[in-house]
Order: C-alpha cells, then sequence, then structure tokens
C-alpha cells in the first residue's frame, strides 16, 4: 500500500508475470474510458487490485496527417494541422505556420505576434480547464468538471468571436493571422478572465482543501528529477520535478520575452503537486492574457502578404520550431524540397513519451482504481502520439 | 557551436554543420556512428534531452534520412544528427538505452518507413495501424489517394466540371478540330 | 491533512441556488458569434464560377456544377460551386480565396435533417433559410489570400515619351513578371475570351516556372505573333479574368511580351515545333498582315509551300504601318515576321494583286488561295470640304510616319475619331511637336479606344473634345477651318448606347493645321472579280465556319482578318488564319471539309 509522501519509484525493467498461473488478471483499460484521456488503451496485468505490468497500445486516432499534409499546398495544410492537438489546435497552428515562415523568410507583423500570443494562451486556459476537470473526475469529483468545462466553452465563446470557430480556430495562419479582434472582443476577453479567474478560486477551495484529492494523489505517479531527459519529459510534468524549464521563456518566441511571468517549479512530482502547479499556470495565464490585451497595439497590419497559395512554393531546408503548450515541448519539423508541398512534416507533441514510456513505467505498483487519475495527471492527449 | 562541430568532425566524421537558426543547428553523420554520437552529445556535450526521431524518405538518392533532434538546455540549443541509411536495406542501432522513449520513436519507424532496429523492444509490434497490410505508409512510393480510392468508395453523385472545358463546349465548341 | 480539507469541499453546494450555466434550447436561441464559420452563402450573380474555391478545398468538399438559367459566357463559366457537408471542414480558406468575393458564410450552423444527402448544396442557388445572412465569416478588411494589385510597369514619363518614338512600355523583368504570374488562379475563363483560345494559364505558369521555351511553345500553338499582340493585343482575356472581378485583372498581354522578350529569336527553333515533311501543295497568300502571315505559319508548319502576295514594301500590314513604333517597335514586328520566314514562307513585298496579278491567275497556280486584304481605305468625314487640301487620312499619316516621310502636320492639329487610330494618330503629332485636340462625337466612356491608349493621350497633352459633331470644313488661308455642332446624349431606346443630338445654335470652330480623319476603314475589293464566284455582302466577302468564301470552281478561296470579322482586331485575323490554315490543310490533303 502506497503511503503519502513516499516516493517510490517503479521498477526500470517489465516484470514477467506467469499469466498462466493462475494468479494474475489481465485487463483492458479504454479506449473508451471516461477519464479525458482520448481514445488509447492500457493493457494492464494486475496482481489483486494492483498493476505489475502495462503496455499502451495506441491508434485509434490515427488519421494519417503527416502523409496527408505531402500531398497537399503549403497553405492547404493549415486547416489540416489544428486537428492534430484536438484541445489545443493553436499550437498546431502557430508552430506550422512559424515553420513556414521561417523557411520562406517571412516576417510576422507585430500586430499578429501579440494575437498569436493571445491566442496561445486562451488556448492554454481552455485545455488546462479541460483537464482540471478530467483530473477531478477521475477521482469521482464530477462537479468540479461541470464547473472547468463550462468555463472552457466560455474561453471557446472567445475563440468563436475572434476567429469564428469553437474547437477549431484557423485563426493562425502563416504569414500572421486571419483577422484583428472585433469591437469589443479585448472587454469580452476581460470579463471572461474575470468570471474564470472567481471559478478558479472555488476550485481551487473545493479541490484542493479536499481530503480525498489529497488521500489519492499525494505521492501517486511520483517522477523523479533524473528521469525528465532520460524520458524527454517536459511541461509541467518536468517543472514539477523542479527542473526549471520552459519554452516560453527558453526559445523567447512570439511576445513572451516582453511578458511579466515567472517560471513555476515545484519538487514534490507527485500528481497533487502537478495538479497545484497547473492550477498556478491556469492563475498565471489570466495574468497573461491581461498582460496581452493592455499591451498589444491597437493597429498596424495583423499579416504580411504571402504569394498566391495555389502556388506557392517555399525554399528547400529543414527547421524545428517548438512552443510550450500546455503538456510541455510540442514541435513541428518541417522538411521543404522546394516544392509546392511539404517534403515531410513531422509532429512532436509531449503525450508521445508522458503517455507511453513514462506512463507504463509509472503505473507499475499503482491502484487499478488510480490509474486514471495516474494517467490524467500526466496530462496526455493520445492524437499527438499517432498524428 | 564551432567547437562541438570541430569535435564531433574529429571523434564521429560529423560533416556538413548548418546553423539553421541561433539556437538551431544539423550535422550529418554515417549511421554506423550515429549510437555513439548521439550518446556522447547526451552524456558528455549536455545534449540530454531528445525532442524527436523520425525519418525522412529521400528516394530520390535512395535513402532514408534519419533525423535526431537534441537539446542542451543549459546552452538553448538543438542539434539535429542526421544519417542517411540505404533505403534497399535499412537497419540502424538502437537507441531505446539511451533515452527512455527511443523505443517508442523506432517502433513508429519501423512500422511508417520499414527501418529496423534490432533489439528495440517491440519493434515489430503495430504501432497505430491495426491491420495494415500495405507497404510501410510513409514511404514516398505509398501512393495514399490510390489507395484510398481503390480502398473506399466515393459518395456516390459527385461530379465536378472544369471551368475552361466547361466554357469551350458551350461557347465555341468547333475549336479543337 | 486538516480539518478544513474535509469541510471545503462542501462549498459546492453555495452553487444549488445560483443559475445553471447550460442554455435552455429552444427557449434560449444561441446564435453563432458574427464571425461564425456556418453554412456558405454565395452570391449567385457575383460568382463568375471560376473554380478558385475548389482549388483551395483540402477536403475536396466542392464541386462546379451547372446550374439552371447560366450559361457559360464571357467571363463566367457558368457553373456554381456545390459544398458537400459531408467532407466540408469549415476552414472558410474558399471564402479568403474568393476572387470576386462571392462566397461568404452565414453564420447559421443548425441543420437537422434525416437524409444525408441534403447536406449537399449549391449555396446562392438552391435557396436555404440563411440566404443574405448579414452575420457570418467575410474576409477581414485588409486580408486577402490573393493580390488584387497589379505589379506596375515601368514606362517612359509622358513628358519624355512625347519627345520620341521610343517604345512607352519598357517591359518587365524576370522579378516582376514572376510575381504577376503568381497572381494568376489558372481558372481558365479567359481562354474562351481570346479570339484565338490561347492557352493563358498554361503560359502563365510557364512564366511562373521560369520555363520560357515551354511557355513559348505555347504561345505558338495558337498565335505566331507574340511580339506584336504582347505589345498591342486589345486584350479581351483580361476583361474576363477572374481576379479583376476584385482587383486589377492579370496582365496577360504583358506577360505574354515578356516570354517572346526573353527567348532569342535564334533560339525559337529549338523550343518551337518542327514543320512537317512537304505535301507538295502550294498556298497563295493575298495580304502579309497578321491574318494572312498567321495562316502562312501554321500552313507551312503542315508542309504546304506558301506564298505571300504583300502590296507594301515590308510585311506586317496593320501591324506596321497602322501602330506607331512607340507602341510596337519594328525590331519586336520583325522578329514575329522573320521566324514566319524562317519556316520557308516566301513574301513578295510590293507585290499588288490585282492588274497583271489577278485572284483568277492565283487560283490556277496554287492549290488555295487566302485573302486578308484587311481595310486599307479610310472613311472620308463625309461633311462639305471634306476635300480640304488640309484634311489627312489617319491611316496614311500613320503610313507615312512608319515610312519615316516628313509629315508637315503644322502646329495645330485636329485629330477626328475615337478609336486606336485616333488615338494613334494624335500621338504622333504630338511627337511632332503638334498641339493637339481629339474631337469625337460621344463622350470619352463611349471611344472604343483601349482605355490605356486615350489615358496615354491624355497624358501627353492631347486635348478631348466630346460630343463634338462635324459640320464643315472650310479654309482659312491655307489652314483648315473645323466646324463642329456640339451634342447632348440622349438616350433613345431603352437598353441601347444613348446617341449624340446636336444642340441647336451650339456650333464651334477652331482652325487647325490639319485636320486628321480616323472615323474608320473600308476595304478595298477591286480585286476580286465576279467570275472569281466569292460572293460580297455588305462590303465583306461570306465565308463559312471555317472562312471559305467560294463554294466551288478552282482552287478554294478562303478569306480572314478585318477584311471579314466585326472584331477587326489582329488578334482575330491571327485566329481567322490559323482556322482558315486548318481548313485548307483538311482540304488538300483530303481529310474533308
Amino acid at each position: 500500500m502506497r503511503r503519502q509522501n513516499e516516493h517510490v519509484i517503479p521498477p526500470e525493467t517489465r516484470a514477467t508475470p506467469d499469466l498462466s498461473s493462475g494468479k494474475y488478471l489481465v485487463m483492458w483499460q479504454g479506449p473508451q474510458h471516461p477519464g479525458i484521456t482520448g481514445n488509447m488503451s492500457l493493457r494492464l496485468v494486475a496482481d489483486g487490485d494492483t498493476v505489475v505490468d502495462c503496455e499502451t497500445h495506441v491508434g485509434y486516432l490515427h488519421r494519417g496527417f503527416e502523409k496527408l499534409m505531402e500531398r497537399r499546398l503549403w497553405m492547404q495544410n493549415f486547416p489540416l494541422v489544428c486537428r492534430i492537438a484536438v484541445p489545443e489546435p493553436d499550437f498546431n497552428e502557430y508552430c506550422y505556420a512559424a515553420a513556414l515562415e521561417e523557411l520562406a523568410g517571412v516576417t510576422v507583423p507585430e500586430k499578429a505576434v501579440w494575437l498569436r500570443t493571445l491566442s496561445l494562451e486562451m488556448i492554454r486556459l481552455a485545455s488546462f480547464l479541460m483537464w482540471i476537470g478530467g483530473q477531478a473526475g477521475a477521482f469521482g469529483h464530477g462537479t468540479i468538471a461541470q464547473w472547468s468545462v463550462t468555463m472552457r466553452d466560455y474561453v471557446l465563446d472567445l475563440f468563436e468571436e475572434l476567429s469564428g470557430g469553437r474547437i477549431y480556430h484557423m485563426y493562425i495562419i502563416p504569414g500572421g493571422v486571419r483577422g484583428d479582434v472585433p469591437d469589443g472582443f479585448l472587454d469580452h476577453v476581460l470579463e471572461t478572465m474575470q468570471v474564470i479567474k472567481k471559478n478558479l478560486d472555488d476550485i481551487e477551495l473545493v479541490m484542493f482543501h479536499n481530503a480525498v484529492f489529497k488521500m489519492r494523489a499525494v505521492g501517486l505517479g511520483y517522477i523523479p528529477p533524473d528521469w525528465v531527459d532520460k524520458y524527454g519529459i517536459t511541461g509541467p510534468n518536468a517543472r514539477s520535478a523542479g527542473v526549471a524549464r520552459d519554452l516560453r521563456k527558453d526559445l523567447g518566441y512570439l511576445a513572451y520575452p516582453q511578458l511579466d511571468f515567472k517560471l513555476i517549479t515545484g519538487g514534490r512530482s507527485d500528481a497533487f503537486e502537478r495538479a497545484e502547479l497547473r492550477l498556478a499556470e491556469m492563475y498565471q495565464s489570466i495574468d497573461l492574457i491581461r498582460q496581452i490585451v493592455a499591451r498589444m497595439p491597437k493597429d498596424g497590419p495583423f499579416r504580411e502578404r504571402l504569394p498566391n497559395p495555389l502556388h506557392w512554393k517555399i525554399p528547400a531546408g529543414e527547421t524545428y520550431v517548438a512552443a510550450e503548450c500546455t503538456r510541455g515541448e510540442y514541435g513541428f519539423y518541417v522538411v521543404s524540397d522546394g516544392g509546392d508541398k511539404p517534403r515531410r512534416v513531422a509532429v512532436r507533441g509531449p503525450s508521445y513519451t508522458h503517455a507511453v514510456s513514462v506512463m507504463e513505467r509509472l503505473v507499475r505498483g499503482v491502484n487499478i482504481a488510480d490509474v486514471a487519475g495516474l494517467m490524467v495527471s500526466l496530462h496526455t492527449y493520445p492524437p499527438e502520439i499517432e498524428r | 557551436m564551432n567547437e562541438l562541430a570541430k569535435e564531433l568532425a574529429a571523434r564521429y566524421g560529423a560533416r556538413d554543420w548548418h546553423d539553421r537558426r541561433g539556437d538551431l543547428s544539423s550535422t550529418v553523420v554515417d549511421p554506423i556512428r550515429l549510437h555513439d554520437t548521439l550518446a556522447w552529445l547526451k552524456d558528455s556535450a549536455g545534449y540530454a534531452h531528445l525532442s524527436f526521431a523520425t525519418a525522412v524518405d529521400n528516394i530520390e538518392r535512395g535513402v532514408f534520412t534519419l533525423t535526431y533532434t537534441v537539446r542542451n538546455h543549459e546552452q538553448g540549443h538543438s542539434l539535429m544528427v542526421h544519417a542517411d541509411v540505404d533505403r534497399a536495406n535499412p537497419v540502424v542501432d538502437s537507441i531505446h538505452l539511451l533515452w527512455g522513449q527511443g523505443w517508442t520513436y523506432q517502433r513508429e519507424m519501423k512500422e511508417w518507413f520499414g527501418i529496423d532496429f534490432p533489439g528495440s523492444p517491440r519493434v515489430d509490434e503495430e504501432f497505430v495501424l491495426e491491420g495494415w497490410e500495405g507497404p510501410p505508409m510513409m514511404r514516398r512510393d505509398f501512393d495514399s489517394l490510390a489507395y484510398s480510392d481503390a480502398t473506399y468508395e466515393g459518395r456516390p453523385g459527385r461530379v465536378t466540371h472544369d471551368p475552361a472545358t466547361r466554357m469551350q463546349e458551350r461557347l465555341y465548341p468547333e475549336a479543337g478540330k | 491533512m486538516d480539518i478544513k480539507d474535509f469541510i471545503a469541499p462542501f462549498a459546492v453546494w453555495k452553487r444549488a441556488f445560483e443559475k445553471p450555466f447550460t442554455v435552455k434550447k429552444p427557449i434560449d436561441e444561441r446564435p453563432g458569434a458574427p464571425r461564425y464559420r456556418g453554412f456558405h452563402i454565395n452570391d449567385a450573380d457575383k460568382c463568375v464560377g471560376c473554380g478558385t474555391c475548389e482549388a483551395i478545398c483540402m477536403n475536396r468538399a466542392i464541386d462546379l456544377v451547372p446550374v439552371e438559367g447560366r450559361d457559360a459566357k464571357e467571363g463566367d463559366s457558368g457553373l456554381r460551386p456545390r459544398v458537400d457537408y459531408g467532407r466540408c471542414c469549415w476552414c472558410a480558406l474558399c471564402v479568403d480565396i474568393c476572387p470576386s468575393g462571392s462566397l461568404n458564410m452565414s453564420n447559421e450552423y443548425v441543420w437537422i435533417d434525416s437524409d444525408p444527402d441534403v447536406f449537399r448544396y449549391t449555396p446562392g442557388v438552391e435557396p436555404k433559410p440563411w440566404d443574405g445572412s448579414a452575420l457570418g465569416y467575410r474576409r477581414a478588411e485588409g486580408y486577402r489570400l490573393l493580390d488584387g494589385t497589379r505589379v506596375p510597369m515601368p514606362e517612359l514619363d509622358h513628358h519624355e515619351a512625347v519627345k520620341s518614338f521610343l517604345e512607352l512600355v519598357r517591359g518587365w523583368s524576370r522579378e516582376q513578371a514572376e510575381k504577376e504570374a503568381d497572381r494568376c488562379v489558372s481558372c481558365g475563363l479567359c481562354i474562351a475570351s481570346c479570339p484565338a483560345h490561347m492557352e493563358i494559364p498554361g503560359y502563365i505558369k510557364a512564366v511562373r516556372d521560369g520555363d520560357l521555351e515551354t511557355g513559348l511553345r505555347l504561345l505558338y500553338q495558337t498565335n505566331p505573333f507574340p511580339e506584336a499582340c504582347g505589345r498591342i493585343c486589345t486584350h479581351r482575356c483580361e476583361e474576363a479574368c477572374s481576379i479583376g472581378t476584385d482587383g486589377d485583372p492579370v496582365a496577360i498581354r504583358w506577360l505574354k511580351r515578356y516570354i517572346a522578350d526573353q527567348v532569342e529569336l535564334a533560339d525559337y527553333s529549338k523550343a518551337l515545333p518542327r514543320k512537317e515533311a512537304s505535301s507538295g501543295k502550294r498556298v497563295a497568300i493575298v495580304g502579309a498582315g497578321p491574318g494572312g502571315l498567321s495562316a502562312a505559319y501554321y500552313l507551312a508548319l503542315l508542309g504546304h509551300e506558301v506564298t505571300v502576295h504583300e502590296k507594301d514594301e515590308a510585311a506586317g500590314g496593320m501591324l506596321r504601318y497602322g501602330i506607331p513604333e512607340y507602341r510596337l517597335p519594328y525590331p519586336a514586328l520583325d522578329k514575329d515576321i522573320g521566324y514566319i520566314e524562317s519556316l520557308g514562307v516566301k513574301i513578295e513585298r510590293g507585290a499588288p494583286v490585282g492588274e497583271g496579278r489577278s485572284l483568277a491567275s492565283l487560283r490556277e497556280r496554287f492549290d488555295a488561295v487566302f485573302l486578308s486584304t484587311g481595310l486599307p481605305a479610310a472613311y472620308g468625314l463625309d461633311v462639305p470640304g471634306e476635300k480640304h487640301p488640309r484634311v489627312l487620312d489617319g491611316v496614311a499619316v500613320l503610313a507615312a510616319a512608319t515610312r519615316g516621310q516628313v509629315l508637315g502636320l503644322g502646329a495645330r492639329v485636329a485629330v477626328v475619331g475615337g478609336g486606336n487610330v485616333a488615338m494613334d494618330a494624335a500621338r504622333t503629332a504630338l511627337r511632332n511637336g503638334a498641339s493637339v485636340d481629339i474631337l469625337y462625337r460621344r463622350r470619352e466612356e463611349d471611344m472604343p479606344a483601349d482605355p490605356d491608349e486615350i489615358r496615354e493621350a491624355k497624358a501627353e497633352g492631347a486635348r478631348l473634345v466630346e460630343k463634338a459633331i462635324p459640320l464643315e470644313v472650310k479654309d482659312a488661308g491655307g489652314k483648315a477651318r473645323f466646324v463642329w455642332n456640339e451634342a447632348t446624349m440622349v438616350q433613345k431606346e431603352a437598353g441601347k448606347r444613348p446617341v449624340p443630338e446636336p444642340i441647336p445654335g451650339a456650333i464651334h470652330e477652331e482652325i487647325y493645321d490639319s485636320v486628321i480623319s480616323a472615323i474608320g476603314q473600308g476595304p478595298e475589293l477591286s480585286y476580286i472579280a465576279e467570275a472569281d464566284g466569292v460572293e460580297i455582302r455588305r462590303f465583306k466577302p461570306v465565308v463559312d465556319r471555317d472562312g471559305l468564301a467560294t463554294a466551288a470552281g478552282k482552287a478554294p478561296v478562303f478569306a480572314g482578318g478585318d477584311l471579314v470579322n466585326d472584331r477587326k482586331d489582329a488578334i482575330s485575323a491571327i485566329a481567322d488564319g490559323h482556322r482558315a490554315a486548318s481548313a485548307i490543310d483538311r482540304l488538300l490533303s483530303g481529310k474533308g471539309a
């Protein structure tokens, strides 16, 4: 039995249970699982109610995007990439656009830089709101999920107003963005931030001062700091392990160098602290959004004119553009052979390691009932694994 | 970074160093030295974080170009290490002991490109393509549209018209005689 | 763990008494945001069916379909986009790219039906409740995927231009041409409007790709005068250009010129098709203008032996004698003609057909004859005093300028007319140091001349006198006193263009050193004898679709160009020549008419 504040490091090698012994139970969790981990499945081997071995299985959301992109014009891929990580489409849009702009030698207007930053922070908040509902729900606290998903919808309302789409915004287009903010939009942003902040205060009270959540999350899924490089862990999962890395600081892209924010790190590195850290980053996002609204240029062009999208060719070359999404390093590796279509686009999503290698190891020794909570505490999105 | 380029050249015969951006460079090594290059970068040069690994099918040259992107967080620099492997016999040393997530990338490259990484855990298992019987789907010579047309039926009733052809038919049908 | 951890969770109960977040459908409406990307709407009258929406759609959700009551016409394919919502992803790139701006989106997103096939419809054609919706996704102001602005063409400054006969339009650099070619969406709406149906999207693509030899080959498929047409074509294609529906049309004419200018004559033969083996058949062509030489080119290419009979001392017809060199420099024209001659076409210069070389004799000596003698005879002013020695014929003035003769127009010149000949005569007079008035019966917008020519003539200093009906030319001590009646425009019949009506008493007069009459030209048909069997009706040989003018007899006679067609421009003559060449080839090779 796991105890609070006890750092159990699961074994590195897989157990080899004798399945014919009758001692073990093989069970599948997923792919239809209500833990908001998306569609992937875990093949668990349990000894009693303790997991001794786990194999992840992905592929339920594979849509062949990387192949599809090689058959489409550079600009035609712009509406395609957002689907790779459904709750956070904007990071795909940004990385794809920024990679193309870098290869084509295009500089984006100042206004677009700020609008892109605004969209990325808004979607960070929305994605965290969805995640916190999942995290609470995985431990039986469905009420919080109802609140937070509503709050997420309020952010989606803002996106709808800004871009015309709720889920797939298709706003960050190569060259800039697709439009300036509508009249009154920034006021709506500030009003919504007020509402969400108040709601976060409520969530903080009932979720983080909650005996059940503490009992189940504290000590669950401890990630030692030396795993961070070993497994390529990034984002809140790494910061909670005390590794101070945030691409918003490290790469200094978009308007982040001009914004005032501090890296949030932890050290206890368990499911509870990762949740606390994400909650703190939600407050930080609200603060960043307010800063952006206050400091964004009021006027100016929002898109650099590019060649005709039907004939646009990008000089041969390759690049890797990354950004800090809610879960860590999100990146696009783009190769051009000088033609009108990409030679290769490869997407790096943090779940690629968090949901597979890290999850498979962390789950060893965990109670079956905690598997969903553990998985959500890693904040994983299967579609970015399979693309 | 040029010191690193020199060091890699001296140790592993790395060549074609390019600075793509202030914080991103690329270099090329022989596939046989790929594992050792990455191990040295990880353990001795501070490039401890593997961002991703993938391949590009350079079918015209008959090679798959492997790309391993590693990052040195202290220096804020990323390096893309490339290696060309023979498309006819694509076998590469596994890096699953260097990075804990390495085997997943290798499983993916095995399924998508047909590149083998002997010794890599579960490398022959299906990754995302359940029941796939076609050739490795990310190879350039796999025509996904032709596959789709042959495998699935289009929606009936879909027909389109080319404007110029239509105008010729309607306005000057005698031309082209 | 402290006592708060057991009490705090009960705070959720406070919300039991708050208003829920949910929307009570259908009691409360929840319309999409003003920018919402909902179901498509299309202004079917504004849409030109160019298919650019279909080209950008990465889901292949759009088909172009014929719709009832809308046939193809110039600049409109008559097709309209049909959207398959089984595939549409609502990205609105189709809206962003739509050249005319006709395609938009409503903010409606609710549409329920049990039949999946209804979710495929032609917006703007099949009525829907959201048609005409004021809300929904539109292209943001200042945001376009296509470039509506033409790359500026370098031109001589007008003050400089008027001092010499140097070519006014300087032509594009490679970078400029490729940038302009990039604006094209390859819809092909232009092809139908071109009398020669040139492969316009193809040669524009060749410019984009930097493959000018392919470009030249595509030009010569339908037009052996790319240097000339690249400068002076009436470019009806540009009126049909879909980009021109909301912006400057693609400068198709200048791109054609760019291709021809960039390839050296010596390299033409590498790019262009070789001629076929000799057929042993001989064809005579009367008139070495664009129509005659176009026929000559295609006939020579097909292996026939071609002899062109030209009355003037140089070939080119109106391209040489009617168009001033600042618009079409002679070396450019000579390049076009030079390539045609290099295929073995024999041009007999200074050899008019008529006395001593009758049409009948040509029909004896050749297997077929093509007449393209154009409209060489200028119409008179048709007013008292039109024979005054200072009343000159515009075409003759231009021809004299070509020949380098001293024009002696004097200091004050009136040009009567509103066509291109009038503009050319006026600008030639300006270049000879005269001050020029252009007098025209109707308004500027009614002028048949190319708008560019009118604009340039004015910029170079010509004064435009509109609504001036000539009354008389009187002698004023050797000069001409030109008298005209000011007119007002009267809409006589609805739907027709208004006609000028003289204002009683509004008589004006002015003394000019020369009055150049440029009100039109007629044919010179005296060389056609009745026995030739060529039917003449309303001063034109009557021809069939292929240009055949004789029903029977000896060698068949074809006719084309200004002599026959109503468009009276070079490109139509070139098309006529090509068409007749194909028909002659079919006849001579026994493939049937």
